[in-house]
């Protein structure tokens, strides 16, 4: 328990007081000649327990009250566990604040959402509890910050709400390297959370990591967890899966396909959809029967021919305000180039079929021939990918291309007829190899990059690929496919935004059948292409707080106007960067209403000081408060049973017996 | 005679001489020596007709009713009640405890004013008034006669006496109610500090010997409240040992052993048929008196 006027507790002794006075009374006693001593006598004779029990008792009640009174001034606080969790005064107190968008939602009786609420108990709290420092730790910058005061908790902008999913494993991550790189002394660490299981991610691998280095502590570090796991109910939210702009015989349209998901209740009602694109509203009523519900293709006319802009959709309020509104951007999708630059013609033709040939419709690409001192005239910045077969380049070239994957810009390298030194991306191609039979690719990574299956779930028939010459590059590098005794087909090196490819082998027939069966060439090169094109649409739509972006140039087109522009890439809205637009969303899982369970949650603080700071988003009251009224009452209580006990017995009149009885003594006469 | 000028503390004029114009009377037959104006158990000369008796040879022929021969032709001698003085035998509890006294009065003191009262009022009617102190035994005592010398000795004896030592009241009583002849008029002035049930047989001693008992029990205030703030040690004032006691504590369970005991000794006086009078100290002792003496004129000298 802790107290705002600790110093009144130096009043305490006075509690022993009625005692001294009890016993200071029992040395002031009277001596008294007495005749009616057989009364006094027959008296002590008689059985006193209850008169013993009720001067002890007495005695008690007046302790009590003393007590009571003195604790009521020192001005308590309490809040359950919480009292005695917050014992003594913290050196530093670390503030965890779960930013994420479900954290946007609202109580039925309050108006504030579990993010203020939970961020306000805590600067309350910590406003009694007292502490040297704190730090506040924000789950979209993860940089803590020290603040000058609790209170400040409330209007700091890194405690707004914001778009990106939390990542609690990081935030206390980002945690104990404050407190390792600053020494802090006792810690105690306030989470403000709504335990989304995919912010928490409890089967990650880095909890245990993280228990662990937080045991290694010796000054001890006290976990709070203040959490507010209930559900919204009947809460809707709204999710645009495709944006496709189109030609019509009028102009163009955009067409729309989203998705409305609730939570519980499943009765049927209407949702009107607003739309908003490029500042011509209209609205859609969708109806909601089970607990998802999609719209698929819904076209919007554009009023003007512009080739790219924007859009918001969004349901009317309720309780979670964060997933009412999709931002979407919607653009022309642009050429995809392919720049090839090769030592062997023979081996320009099927590189330049598997770059040429797009791969949906409505993509359009092309595939230039270069040779190795013509790539300096190439136009980087509209250029997806580079295909190399030629020795591995240097100085200005070099410098290019770098640039180039590090902007995200995709590069496979082939070897060359004959491998040089010459090293790129720290990676060398060694000398030829010539196996005696053909080689067959022995493990490929199915699951993702270049050589993943397709979209209809079937394996790329990479094992059919026969390989009869290859020349392994050295470096460290991630094998997408490798032979049996473990040497590289296909590796991968990222730089920067992009990545580097190394194919271990060419196109020759002499070389591989890579170019004979043609589907993991074309596969493989058109997700390179992808991959590289990516950076050059000019309209992107990201999840918020995913991938690295320089957001400095960002301008705000849509969005929270609240929100700050360095969290740009964190905060729901739709944003212009030169020429492009970039729509920026919530992540698909944080519409997953998914919630840990009480035991997982202790389980994932196992073995530390941790306890559950009981309150919820309905809820009024605070989390500490101020109990002096419970010592008061108690005090009352003490001293209204005091009085009850002193209370003198209604005695038999003996007091009146002599002149009462004058007359009846008389009457017997 | 010298004794007669003195001043006595115990002693009022003013309320002797109210309480003067009540008779004293005793509440059954009393057997004194000269006449008086008590009944007695013989028949006498008094003008106060009691029956008519068969002539019997003997008789005295004066108190032959010739007016009933007349009437019945039978010989009827007339009879009349004789009335006599009374021997009035004050006994006064001088043991320890009688030297208790809130009110600034001592029970002794106040037992001595009744006494001296009772003594005076009784010689001045022509009774014969008699004194013993009692504590451990009968400390002093003085037989019963009517003559203002004695009267005067009486007060004497009555000044001097202390309280001192423990009660023996039971059997110092039970010794004068055999040794007094009978049919005496006893006043006990004490604070009564036995056990009740010794005090039934010992009044009954005295109905058996057709003693007239009257019982002054004197209580003082602050036995009967036992209002204290602060512990006490209590000393015995009968020489027993000291009590220490939380009177807070205490006080419940000594108001239940006086109430106790006060509801026997009451019990006690009924059954006995004792003329008893339960007095607080703070009672004004003439006002105690009135009511004694009072009380006695109502039931009007049974015969």
């Amino acid at each position: 328990m802790s107290f705002l006027e600790p110093w009144m507790l130096a009043a305490l002794p006075l509690a022993a007081l009625p005692i001294l006075i009890h016993l200071i009374n029992q040395r002031r006693f009277q001596t008294l000649d007495w005749g009616a001593m057989r009364f006094l006598l027959e008296a002590n004779r008689m059985s006193r327990g209850y008169a013993r029990i009720r001067q002890w008792l007495i005695l008690a009640l007046r302790t009590l009250a003393i007590v009571g009174l003195v604790l009521a001034v020192s001005r308590p606080l309490a809040s359950g566990r919480l009292g005695l969790a917050a014992g003594g005064r913290a050196d530093t107190t670390i503030i965890l604040v779960d930013r994420s968008p479900s954290m946007q939602q609202r109580g039925k009786q309050v108006a504030s959402s579990k993010l203020q609420r939970g961020v306000d108990q805590i600067a309350s709290a910590l406003e009694s509890v007292g502490s040297s420092r704190w730090v506040l730790i924000d789950s979209v910058s993860l940089t803590p910050q020290e603040l000058e005061a609790p209170k400040r908790l409330r209007t700091a902008p890194q405690t707004g709400s914001a778009s990106a999913a939390a990542d609690l494993p990081a935030l206390l991550r980002a945690a104990h390297d404050y407190m390792q790189a600053n020494h802090a002394g006792q810690t105690e660490i306030w989470i403000c959370s709504d335990l989304r299981a995919n912010d928490w991610d409890a089967e990650g691998g880095e909890w245990s990591i993280l228990r662990d280095s937080f045991q290694e502590f010796p000054q001890g570090v006290r976990f709070h967890l203040l959490a507010y796991p209930e559900a919204a109910p009947a809460n809707l939210a709204l999710r645009v899966t495709k944006v496709e702009r189109q030609k019509t015989r009028q102009g163009s349209e955009v067409l729309l396909s989203l998705t409305i998901t609730r939570s519980g209740d499943d009765n049927t009602i209407r949702v009107p959809v607003q739309f908003e694109i490029d500042g011509a509203r209209s609205e859609l009523s969708v109806e909601l029967s089970g607990l998802e519900s999609t719209v698929e293709n819904h076209p919007l006319p554009l009023t003007s021919e512009r080739v790219q802009g924007w859009g918001i959709v969004s349901l009317p309020a309720d309780a979670n305000p964060a997933d009412n509104q999709f931002y979407f951007v919607y653009s022309d999708p642009p050429i995809r180039r392919t720049a090839i630059v090769a030592e062997n013609p023979a081996l320009v033709r099927p590189l330049q079929l598997a770059a040429s040939i797009a791969a949906a419709p409505g993509v359009e690409s092309e595939a230039v021939v270069l040779g190795p001192d013509q790539i300096a005239t190439l136009p980087w910045e509209e250029n997806s990918l580079v295909l190399w077969q030629a020795p591995l380049p240097s100085g200005r070239i070099a410098a290019a291309l770098q640039s180039f994957v590090e902007h995200g810009g995709s590069v496979v390298f082939f070897p060359p007829a004959n491998p040089t030194d010459a090293n790129l991306f720290d990676v060398e191609w060694q000398a030829w190899t010539e196996p005696a039979e053909p080689l067959a690719v022995a493990n490929w990574r199915g699951d993702q990059d270049l050589l993943s299956r397709t979209l209809d779930g079937a394996a790329l028939p990479v094992g059919e690929l026969a390989i009869y010459r290859y020349c392994t590059p050295k470096g460290e590098t991630t094998p997408l496919a490798t032979f049996p005794d473990g040497a590289p087909l296909w590796a991968r090196r990222d730089i920067g935004s992009g990545a580097a490819y190394f194919c271990a082998t060419t196109v020759l027939p002499g070389d591989s059948t890579l170019a004979s069966d043609g589907i993991v060439l074309y596969a493989a090169v058109q997700r390179a292409i992808a991959g590289g094109a990516e950076r050059l649409v000019a309209t992107q739509q990201r999840v918020a707080g995913v991938g690295s972006m320089d957001t400095s140039k960002w301008q705000k087109l849509a969005g929270d106007s609240e929100a700050l522009s360095t969290e740009a890439a964190f905060q729901a809205g739709v944003y212009s960067l030169d020429e492009r637009l970039v729509a920026v969303n919530r992540s698909t899982s944080e519409d997953a209403a998914a919630v840990l369970a009480d035991e997982r949650v202790d389980g994932l603080f196992e073995g530390l000081e941790y306890d559950r700071v009981a309150d919820r988003v309905d809820s009024l009251a605070g989390l500490t408060r101020e109990i002096w009224r419970l010592f008061l009452i108690g005090m009352i209580v003490a001293l209204v049973g005091e009085a009850a006990l002193c209370l003198p017995k209604r005695r038999p009149a003996t007091a009146n017996l002599a002149s009462s009885d004058l007359a009846k003594g008389r009457a017997v006469a | 005679m010298s004794s007669e000028h003195k001043i006595r503390s115990f002693l009022e004029p003013a309320v002797l001489s109210r309480l003067g114009s009540v008779p004293f009377l005793a509440r059954r037959p009393m057997l004194g020596k000269v006449s008086g104006r008590h009944a007695s158990p013989h028949r006498g000369a008094s003008v106060e007709f009691a029956e008519y008796r068969k002539y019997v040879p003997g008789d005295d022929l004066r108190r032959l009713d010739w007016r009933a021969y007349g009437r019945s032709d039978r010989h009827y001698v007339k009879e009349f009640e004789a009335d006599t003085n009374l021997r009035c035998c004050l006994v006064v509890d001088t043991s320890g405890s009688m030297g208790f006294g809130s009110t600034g009065v001592s029970k002794l003191a106040y037992a001595k004013k009744l006494a001296g009262a009772l003594a005076y009022l009784a010689v001045q009617q022509g009774d014969a008034a008699g004194l013993a102190c009692v504590a451990k035994g009968v400390v002093r005592s003085l037989p019963p006669r009517r003559n203002p010398a004695h009267l005067a000795e009486l007060f004497d004896q009555i000044e001097q006496v202390e309280s001192a030592g423990p009660t023996q009241l039971v059997g110092t009583l039970h010794e004068l109610a055999e040794t007094t002849a009978q049919r005496a008029l006893f006043i006990v002035i004490s604070d009564l500090f036995v056990d009740p049930k010794e005090l039934k047989e010992c009044f009954e001693h005295f109905r058996f010997r057709k003693h007239d008992l009257t019982l002054f029990h004197l209580l003082d205030p602050q036995e009967l409240q036992f209002s204290f703030q602060r512990p006490m040690r209590f000393l015995d004032m009968e020489g027993g040992t000291a009590v220490f006691a939380e009177p807070n504590e205490i006080a419940d369970r000594y108001h239940t052993a006086l109430g106790r005991y006060l509801e026997l000794v009451k019990q006690v006086s009924i059954e006995t048929a004792v003329d008893y009078h339960r007095v607080s100290m703070a009672d004004d002792y003439e006002r105690t008196l009135t009511h004694f003496l009072v009380g006695r004129t109502r039931s009007g000298g049974v015969r």
